[in-house]
């Protein structure tokens, strides 16, 4: 059975378009998020599945009932929010039974309900406390409770940890994970944060101003991501873009940018002939980088000057200026040492390579494996 | 801040140069004096309330105490009926009154569009008339629709005068609260209308409770259409204190007696609701 369809999903408000055209199929019990940044229409897409904001164009089904006109309360959802949105004037008790109670589930039913649910998320020592005497991470837990103790057809989550600082905000991506497993229910989970994005969602969707721009696994938008954007927003530190010029030159196409040429085979990268004589934009993750000179055709060279290092313990970023931008290598061993201004050569298997167009949506340019 | 840079700040202007501790008795001295400002009057009040009137023009000077004031006004029928008007008005104009102002306000903060906008507007003009200029127009539509002189006569324009007044304030309650509780009540099975009644309204209430003693306050104290829009019918406090000046002399005793007892609710409410008040205007 499927979870939540949402097929031509618009929405105005007067002559600004939020969203545009989106059409997604949420399997029963996946996890999906929802990612861009801010001002991208994830949030109102997901207000308008919860049936907080109105559709403006085309139709939302939950469990195969098409929800466009149903009040939030009859589309049986859950929803987290960012500031928790705990009813300050009840006991976390009160707050976790408001929606049982609402239903006139049996007293019996809503104490065994809350009890699970406090059991689960361990906040029995809480539950006679106001929501304010509370941690940030306790009042999410609550949240997360009185999401759990209704048992719905979908988990909602807008933005959850935006408001915890770095360590509980770890934490708690940890919990809402075990969640997953303990409590499996269709959830569509919404964030800026592309870490978050890539650790909780089965699929991930990455929007930039309404439109979606890719749908995905982590690892697909990881690996082949469709353009520019996704392939700048997913991953850490971003990947590096250098401008070059596409020639044709036999049986490769030769690129050249601001102190970089290399050769690429035409039979990897068909979609490259018609960029001969234009630019494109040659993509490389930090990641992908290594130390040292290439060894044979499967590698293109990087050469450029020491700018920066950036010491993380565990590995350390370079900042090489190539021509006149800024490239960065990751994964560099932490105990080597770099005088700054020295002439480091860096290479990168052909395979690694992302090419997009210069110009329009800058899709990407697939090459072929 | 650091004990140089307070050193450094002590050590200039008038503050400068008094003794260690001089600025805090300075205050305390200060304090004092305003506050005996304020009392002094309301001090003189009840003693002249407790004096014959044979006495009240030396009320410094005599030494005869008195409570017969009390009971010679409040043996006055018009005085009971005051009293009983006065307090019956300002609990419904209280109730009255919050209970459109707690909507409105609501409506304020929350939706935007053509009504609200409208609404809005209009509380601002009329916030904008002044006070007196109400007054007579609202004897003259009083007169016409045949209710001067009757509970409504002086309830409606009280009630009117309110919500100008206190939508806008309770306007800045509601935007003080999140309204993604409201989003959560209304996934949580509530209606809009259920979103603001269970949670919204609990939530303002330390605002609106703050804003119900001052609305009693106000309309208990209230003078001006009390004067204008009632006559014999409806006796109220604060006028029929006033009528104990008329061309017989004035009975500075019998005055000083009611306002006393004008005083006594007043001073409860204060007394006892100024932590629900300042609790409430903080939020």
């Amino acid at each position: 059975m499927t979870g939540v369809v949402l097929k031509n999903v618009q929405k105005k408000y007067g002559n600004v378009t939020a969203v545009l055209d989106f059409n997604l199929e949420i399997k029963d019990r996946e996890f999906v998020v929802f990612v861009g940044p801010s001002g991208c229409g994830k949030s109102t897409t997901l207000r308008m599945i919860a049936g907080l904001e109105e559709i403006t164009g085309g139709t939302i089904s939950i469990a195969g009932r098409v929800v466009n006109d149903l009040q939030p309360k009859d589309r049986d959802i859950a929803m987290v929010f960012q500031n928790y949105a705990l009813y300050q004037h009840m006991s976390v008790r009160d707050n976790l039974a408001f929606g049982l109670r609402n239903r006139r589930v049996p007293t019996a039913t809503i104490d065994e309900a809350i009890a699970r649910a406090a059991r689960i998320l361990s906040i029995e020592p809480l539950l006679d406390r106001r929501p304010r005497q509370l941690s940030g991470g306790q009042q999410q837990r609550v949240a997360l409770g009185r999401c759990i103790v209704r048992n719905p057809k979908v988990f909602l989550f807008d933005e959850p940890l935006s408001n915890l600082d770095a360590q509980l905000r770890a934490q708690m991506r940890l919990e809402i994970k075990e969640l997953r497993h303990r409590v499996p229910t269709t959830s569509i989970f919404v964030t800026h944060d592309q870490v978050e994005a890539m650790t909780l969602g089965d699929r991930i969707v990455v929007m930039k101003d309404g439109v979606m721009q890719q749908v995905g696994t982590p690892l697909e938008l990881y690996r082949t991501p469709a353009n520019r954007f996704v392939a700048s927003f997913i991953g850490s530190p971003a990947m590096n873009f250098v401008d070059m010029a596409v020639a044709s030159e036999g049986d490769n196409f030769k690129l050249s940018g601001e102190g970089l040429t290399f050769k690429l085979p035409n039979q990897r990268f068909p979609k490259l002939g018609n960029s001969v004589g234009k630019h494109v934009r040659v993509g490389v993750r930090p990641q992908h980088l290594r130390l040292g000179a290439p060894s044979g055709d499967g590698q293109v060279g990087v050469t450029g000057k020491l700018m920066v290092t950036e010491q993380l313990g565990d590995e350390q970023i370079l900042v090489v200026r190539v021509g006149g931008q800024d490239i960065r290598v990751a994964d560099v061993d932490p105990e080597l040492d770099f005088s700054t201004g020295a002439e480091i050569e860096t290479f990168a298997a052909i395979e690694n390579l992302h090419l997009f167009e210069q110009s329009g949506s800058e899709a990407s340019l697939l090459r072929v494996a | 801040m650091t004990d140089v840079s307070l050193a450094q700040q002590r050590s200039v202007g008038f503050f400068g140069a008094l003794a260690p501790g001089g600025a805090r008795i300075l205050f305390i001295f200060a304090a004092i004096g305003v506050c005996l400002i304020f009392a002094f009057p309301v001090f003189w009040l009840l003693l002249t309330s407790l004096r014959p009137a044979s006495e009240v023009f030396n009320v410094q000077s005599g030494s005869t105490i008195t409570i017969e004031n009390f009971f010679e006004v409040l043996e006055q029928p018009v005085v009971l009926k005051a009293l009983f008007n006065s307090f019956l008005i300002a609990t419904l104009a209280t109730i009255l009154s919050l209970g459109v102002t707690a909507t409105s306000g609501y409506m304020l903060s929350r939706f935007r569009g053509a009504i609200p906008n409208t609404w809005f507007s209009l509380i601002y003009v009329f916030r904008c008339v002044p006070y007196v200029s109400w007054v007579l127009p609202l004897y003259f539509v009083t007169i016409n629709l045949g209710i001067f002189d009757t509970y409504w006569g002086l309830l409606l324009p009280h009630v009117a005068v309110h919500i100008c007044f206190f939508s806008w304030i309770m306007k800045g309650f509601f935007d003080g609260i999140d309204p993604s509780m409201e989003y959560a009540a209304m996934i949580d099975g509530c209606s809009r209308w259920g979103a603001f009644i269970r949670v919204a309204l609990p939530a303002a209430l330390p605002g609106i409770t703050a804003l119900a003693l001052l609305c009693w306050l106000y309309t208990w104290n209230e003078f001006l259409f009390a004067l204008i829009l009632t006559a014999h019918e409806v006796p109220i406090l604060t006028v029929v204190m006033a009528q104990f000046v008329h061309e017989m002399g004035m009975e500075w005793h019998l005055m000083s007696a009611t306002a006393i007892i004008a005083l006594a609710p007043a001073l409860l409410i204060t007394i006892f609701g100024q932590k629900y008040v300042v609790q409430g205007l903080r939020i």
